[in-house]
């Protein structure tokens, strides 16, 4: 099958995905005890029936439920996801200005995470049941066994304020000026406006967060990457490279390598979405100002609208990520393409 | 069977060999991984704990003492005192009547409720199956976390509902696995026979079928409750489990974040938290190896 083919037949599997997602959304928010007049509106808001009866003609909640979700779905369409109680503004405006921070932060994690991921679980495979083995086996555990937010609070407490080792919270030191938005993502911005003292300044405050935020993705992808390499290095077209005369180090690249990586390469993807989720358990301690830190206190003050917003746009990028990783996986695999 | 065509052909005498019992088997996996004693070990202190935690904590979970508040650690409050003076050691042993049940709770009903999908998605088939999938989908394309807040949040913050929470995102894991293992059992043999036997469709599934899956279904259930136990703590961490007094683990972090320079209010539930969760992680490795002939040592 050629791949636009198959990236056709994936798209055309995503939009029932997608209508599921506003379903459930709709569902959660429409459904449950929580009124969504109360829910929407403040104390305020409340009192004034004027406001109160806009605002149900606006999301159509005196009319029939499956007509109300045609309504909530012309309105998602249309970029309308409500009003955060919290901020007073469109959720979807909230969402556009904090996404970058979290996006950077998630891409940070994931280049680490896989990295040292990848790194390790090599090495463990290579070196099966060895002292080194063992101690990545444990470090691995304890990857997918912390806390994220304790670990968040130990680290700051130990590199930053014990140690001094790393920079505070926060994405720029207090005094350095930002440099002009372009993508949102301050690394990018810096270096688009040659501004090398933000840039490091910057690189220096992801460094913390990322790798607290990376440890449960490191931790996972080190497992995956050994027992997929292990898996292959038990195959028989392993023993018949290595039979043939093959170096070892060809064997291994050419051979092993690229077999191992192709489930590696489905969990990287997964992992992004689940970085992007797990920022709402460390944003708040590291004032990062990301979704993260905005849905920590959407939920803290149930700030409804804004949770929902939140949810959704990580759902949809969680799908989207996983598309993409469905379509390398495809051109990864020729046994895929085969079929 | 009275009819002697039909005696099954004598085979040879079969080996007598004593069978390992349980507890021998139990023995040796344990020997052979470290590891997995370890986590047993520690699963089994927190239990104990967990159940002792009235006799054994030196002071009640909720006693306040204002005047000897935000105390380090010192030999009358060895984890130090809270912003309400109230002593962490004696909240960090209380924490564990919380936690380990909210996760077996989780696992055990959202293990329920997948089964009975899965079960029935892969033995029915047809649109039932279709449907029971794409919904499936639909709950795993949002991260656990998010859509567990999000649930949580609509029914309101307490145990219950981060718990029910829990629960709506978690079962559709154990529906796609016991599909798999059903569709993997329906077509053996045995089933086959039940069928020309005339066994009517219920009963092979709940007894030919069912039995034949549940063994990988409670393993996967014991690995995956450190996980439940760690959301639930985020969950609790986010607000939205417990009341803000209760001794629940993810709940004191986050009270400690605003006491960062008392770091043992922080430090010690997260680290029960740890304790617990890698308890099951080691155990769960143990026994993924053990069942994988192919990492076996």
């Amino acid at each position: 099958m050629p791949v636009y083919r198959y990236i056709l037949r994936r798209l055309a599997l995503t939009i029932p995905l997608l209508f599921g997602i506003t379903l459930m959304a709709f569902i959660i928010s429409h459904t449950v005890p929580a009124d969504p007049v109360t829910a929407n509106l403040g104390q305020k808001a409340m009192s004034d029936p004027a406001i109160v009866a806009a605002f149900r003609a606006e999301w159509g909640l005196d009319k029939p439920l499956p007509q109300q979700y045609l309504i909530y779905l012309s309105n998602l369409l249309r970029g309308d996801l409500g009003r955060s109680i919290k901020s007073r503004r469109p959720v979807l405006e909230d969402l556009r200005a904090f996404l970058p921070a979290t996006m950077e932060l998630a891409t940070a994690s994931i280049v680490f995470g896989a990295a040292l991921g990848l790194i390790l679980g090599l090495a463990s495979a290579l070196w099966r049941n060895s002292w080194l083995d063992h101690g990545v086996r444990v470090f691995s555990l304890f990857g997918v066994s912390v806390p994220v937010f304790w670990l968040a609070l130990l680290a700051l407490f130990f590199f930053y304020a014990r140690l001094g080792w790393a920079v505070g919270p926060g994405r720029l030191d207090v005094g350095l000026e930002p440099p002009p938005p372009v993508t949102g993502l301050l690394t990018v911005d810096a270096f688009l406006a040659r501004d090398w003292a933000v840039l490091r300044n910057a690189l220096a405050h992801l460094l913390l967060p990322a790798v607290v935020l990376g440890a449960y993705t490191t931790g996972l992808i080190t497992r995956v990457t050994r027992s997929a390499m292990l898996e292959v290095l038990s195959q028989d077209y392993i023993r018949t490279a290595r039979a043939k005369g093959l170096p070892t180090r060809t064997t291994l690249t050419r051979h092993a390598l690229r077999n191992a990586l192709i489930p590696v390469v489905t969990v990287i993807g997964f992992s992004y979405g689940n970085l992007l989720a797990g920022t709402v358990l460390i944003e708040n301690i590291f004032a990062w100002p990301g979704i993260g830190q905005y849905a920590y206190r959407a939920s803290t003050s149930l700030d409804f609208p804004a949770i929902m917003g939140v949810s959704m746009v990580i759902a949809l990028i969680f799908i989207v990520t996983n598309l993409v990783v469905d379509v390398l996986y495809f051109v990864l695999d020729p046994r895929l393409r085969a079929s | 069977m009275s009819s002697p065509s039909l005696a099954l052909p004598q085979g040879p005498e079969p080996i007598l060999r004593p069978q390992p019992g349980r507890w021998a088997i139990l023995g040796r996996f344990l020997q052979q991984n470290p590891l997995a004693t370890l986590g047993v070990i520690l699963f089994t202190a927190w239990i104990l704990i967990s159940l002792l935690a009235p006799f054994i904590a030196p002071y009640a979970p909720l006693e306040q003492d204002i005047v000897n508040r935000l105390q380090g650690p010192s030999e009358r409050h060895w984890f130090g005192t809270d912003q309400l003076g109230r002593d962490v050691f004696s909240r960090v042993l209380y924490g564990g009547r919380l936690s380990l049940p909210a996760g077996v709770m989780v696992v055990i009903v959202a293990g329920i409720i997948g089964t009975a999908v899965g079960a029935l998605a892969g033995f029915v088939g047809g649109w039932f199956d279709e449907l029971a999938m794409r919904a499936t989908e639909v709950f795993l394309a949002f991260p656990t976390i998010i859509l567990a807040m999000a649930v949580a949040a609509a029914l309101g913050p307490s145990l219950v509902n981060a718990i029910v929470a829990m629960v709506v995102v978690w079962w559709p894991n154990y529906a796609r696995v016991v599909r798999s293992l059903v569709l993997g059992v329906k077509s053996q043999e045995f089933v086959e026979a039940a069928r020309a036997l005339g066994v009517p469709d219920g009963r092979i599934l709940w007894r030919t079928v069912l039995p034949n899956c549940l063994a990988p279904a409670v393993v996967l259930a014991t690995i995956d409750l450190g996980n439940a136990i760690l959301v639930f703590a985020g969950l609790s961490f986010l607000g939205l489990g417990p009341e803000p007094s209760t001794p629940e683990w993810g709940r004191m972090v986050a009270d400690g974040i605003a006491y960062f320079d008392q770091w043992w209010m922080a430090a010690f539930p997260g680290l029960a938290i740890f304790t617990v969760v890698i308890a099951f992680n080691f155990l769960g490795d143990g026994i993924r190896d053990a069942l994988d002939p192919r990492l076996r040592k």
